[in-house]
């Protein structure tokens, strides 16, 4: 009942663009560069097969809640829904999104084809990897490594393949060249976050034990942040508070030397508009240390309420734009795919010299803890990895306290 | 006749009832409903043990009291500033009230971008002064982003304390001041001893105000920090934004809710005993 209050609020606004009677559909995407490609598509699908395509665009956090209200007390405001892959579990629990597993039967078929790479697949089934499939897999984003390839030339360095030697690289260009070694984004929340998980990673770590429980107090995990504090010596001051358009914005002015990031940020480093270094710099794999590099992924899938009235021709439009033809169509228009053949694709490599570094990254990359609670983990966990960064907690003291923390969280929701 | 009065006011009650009384009736019973659809008061018991909250409540004290003291004496300042003037008194009226007209978003859009460290225009300005500012980190900064952000706040909202405080001294008569003077008191015995009292009225009705307002911030902080770093700039309104929007979790979120409005309440309270003891 709250919901449904609240959700009436909130989507007074989206309900008015459909009219009653009016069998088109309604598709919700971010209001950034990841939505961009699907809001084409709409346009595209609109005037192949005359359906009137309804595109309501909405920030990032806007996008969520919005979402989730509408899922919750299904409302139907919404028929296809565009969501970053650590809501799924939140939106997959409870009957709130259609299981394609049925549509796919429907149309006798087995299920997604083979060519969109696992990593991107399995984020869609619930549970993870094993479950049926509530989602397609649209923008494949995952982290890259940016480095400096004229700099690392210059020093005679290849490009680094372990954190050490990302930190050794940093120190030694940064002195030479009188710039930042190193830029990371560690603004509190999901920022920090973000970069911090490829280190956990590589260091042996994890949030999660096998047994799923938190295990943020282990020794690896407690090296892995105080590598990253090491690494925010030889980065910019005030990183605390830096997001994607800081460290963006210290690469394309050539002011620091590496940086982990998104392929959203590819184009402009080779953009002579808005860069000082086109052509200067390389993308690679999230470096190694104990254990082998592994960027996070940060997929955006596209799923069906399951209060839509329209839901066969929200499945039919899903799989149109999801398929190589109109994948690769996106891809020309800045949407990385999930589809091999599409990354293969020899007229999008020579216009994307990213792209087989984006491939490898995206069928290696790893997702966040498949948890409902991961906003609330997220939230916590960052707040003290920045308490760290800031330098008013030690190491140790930050990952206990966040592990007391997300221990609470989840014993609380039980 | 008494039902026709009622029939009258009927619209207005409907409105009253749909809009304001039934959702917060409504918000209190969610406020006893836990995350796991159970009834109870272990909303309002976490409120006694959870330290994020506690702590985003010192943050709100801090930057409610902090900003509030500083604008409401620039504000007041300002505002007798202008007032002795002679000439140019709508000229300068006008030109202070610009930054209040931006809207609090685009303000902080703005002054995200001056704050940062290496490419804001504020670092950039103090080095041509030949001030060392690789340590000048603003919202970055644990210990100055309190700091930075209230400043953005002063900067914004000091003219409302000018405007209402300006209008304040208009309404004083001028006899009692002319008295004063001719029989030989100071400039500060006139202000102290005449104007500040008789301004004691708008002066409440200014803090009163601006102190709801700034209780309920949000945007500012949202834009600029986030709440970072770490919980630096967390304050009640973004814990209970994040609690109900971010966690959904709708009962814990109502809960800390009743608990602001009863701490607003007696705070407004006070000070309008304090303005009616004033007054009399």
């Amino acid at each position: 009942m709250s919901l449904g209050l609240i959700a009436l609020c909130f989507l007074t606004l989206e309900g008015c663009t459909k009219t009653s009677g009016e069998t088109g559909l309604t598709v919700a995407v971010n209001a950034g560069v990841e939505g961009q490609a699907l809001k084409e598509a709409a346009k595209d699908w609109e005037k192949k097969t005359g359906v009137k395509m309804h595109v309501v665009e909405l920030p990032y956090s806007n996008l969520f809640e919005k979402e989730l209200l509408d899922l919750k007390s299904k409302t139907g405001a919404y028929d296809v829904i565009m969501l970053d892959d650590p809501w799924f579990p939140q939106y997959a629990t409870g009957g709130q999104l259609n299981s394609l597993d049925n549509l796919y039967k429907g149309q006798g078929l087995e299920g997604p084809e083979s060519d969109f790479i696992k990593s991107t697949l399995d984020v869609c089934r619930q549970p993870w990897a094993t479950g049926s499939y509530y989602a397609l897999p649209y923008v494949g984003n995952s982290q890259l490594f940016f480095y400096r390839k004229d700099l690392f030339d210059k020093y005679s360095l290849k490009a680094p393949k372990t954190w050490t030697e990302v930190l050794q690289g940093a120190k030694k260009i940064g002195s030479a060249e009188k710039m930042y070694g190193y830029v990371m984004r560690a603004a509190a929340g999901n920022a920090v976050v973000a970069d911090f998980m490829p280190l956990l990673w590589a260091f042996g770590a994890d949030i999660f034990s096998p047994d799923k429980k938190p295990a943020l107090n282990s020794p690896e995990a407690v090296s892995a942040l105080k590598f990253m504090l090491a690494l925010g010596e030889v980065t910019p001051p005030g990183y605390t508070g830096y997001n994607a358009d800081e460290v963006s914005a210290h690469l394309l002015q050539s002011t620091a030397v590496m940086s982990i990031n998104w392929p959203a940020w590819i184009g402009p480093m080779d953009d002579v508009s808005k860069s000082k270094i086109v052509g200067k710099i390389g993308f690679t794999q999230i470096p190694s240390e104990k254990n082998k590099g592994q960027a996070e992924l940060g997929a955006w899938l596209v799923a069906i309420p399951s209060g839509s009235k329209n839901v066969a021709k929200a499945f039919e439009f899903i799989r149109w734009a999801t398929s190589p033809t109109q994948m690769k169509v996106a891809a020309f228009r800045g949407n990385p795919p999930t589809r091999t053949s599409v990354f293969d694709d020899r007229d999008l490599i020579q216009k994307f010299r990213a792209f087989p570094a984006q491939k490898e990254s995206l069928a290696s990359a790893r997702p966040r803890p498949r948890t409902p609670l991961w906003n609330e983990i997220e939230n916590v966990f960052g707040i003290y990895l920045s308490k760290a960064n800031s330098k008013t907690m030690d190491p140790e003291t930050a990952l206990n306290e966040a592990n007391k923390e997300i221990t609470a969280i989840i014993s609380r929701n039980l | 006749m008494a039902r026709r009065r009622v029939l009258w006011i009927f619209p207005a009650l409907l409105i009253l009832v749909g809009l304001s009384i039934y959702p917060l009736l409504y918000s209190l019973k969610v406020s006893f409903v836990t995350i796991q659809g159970d009834w109870g008061i272990s909303n309002y018991t976490r409120i006694l043990r959870d330290h994020l909250l506690h702590v985003s409540l010192i943050q709100t004290f801090i930057y409610v009291t902090g900003a509030l003291t500083i604008e409401l004496i620039l504000g007041l300042f300002l505002a007798l500033l202008v007032d002795s003037l002679g000439r140019g008194k709508y000229f300068f009226r006008g030109g202070f009230l610009a930054p209040m007209l931006l809207p609090p978003v685009v303000a902080a859009i703005v002054w995200r971008l001056i704050y940062n460290p290496q490419f804001g225009v504020l670092n950039s300005t103090l080095k041509l002064f030949g001030v060392a500012t690789e340590k000048l980190t603003w919202t970055s900064g644990e210990g100055s982003a309190m700091a930075s952000v209230i400043f953005v706040d002063i900067w914004e909202w000091t003219p409302f304390m000018f405007l209402l405080l300006s209008a304040g001294l208009q309404s004083i008569p001028v006899e009692p001041c002319e008295a004063a003077r001719m029989d030989g008191a100071s400039s500060f015995k006139v202000l102290k001893d005449i104007i500040l009292p008789l301004l004691k009225p708008t002066l409440f009705l200014a803090i009163l105000l601006r102190a709801m307002d700034l209780l309920r911030i949000f945007d500012q902080i949202w834009i600029l920090t986030q709440g970072g770093p770490g919980l630096a700039t967390e304050t009640v309104s973004l814990y209970i934004y994040r609690t109900a929007f971010r966690f959904f979790n709708f009962g814990y979120a109502a809960s800390m809710s009743f608990v602001c409005l009863i701490l607003v309440s007696l705070f407004a309270k006070s000070l309008f005993r304090m303005l009616k003891m004033s007054v009399v």
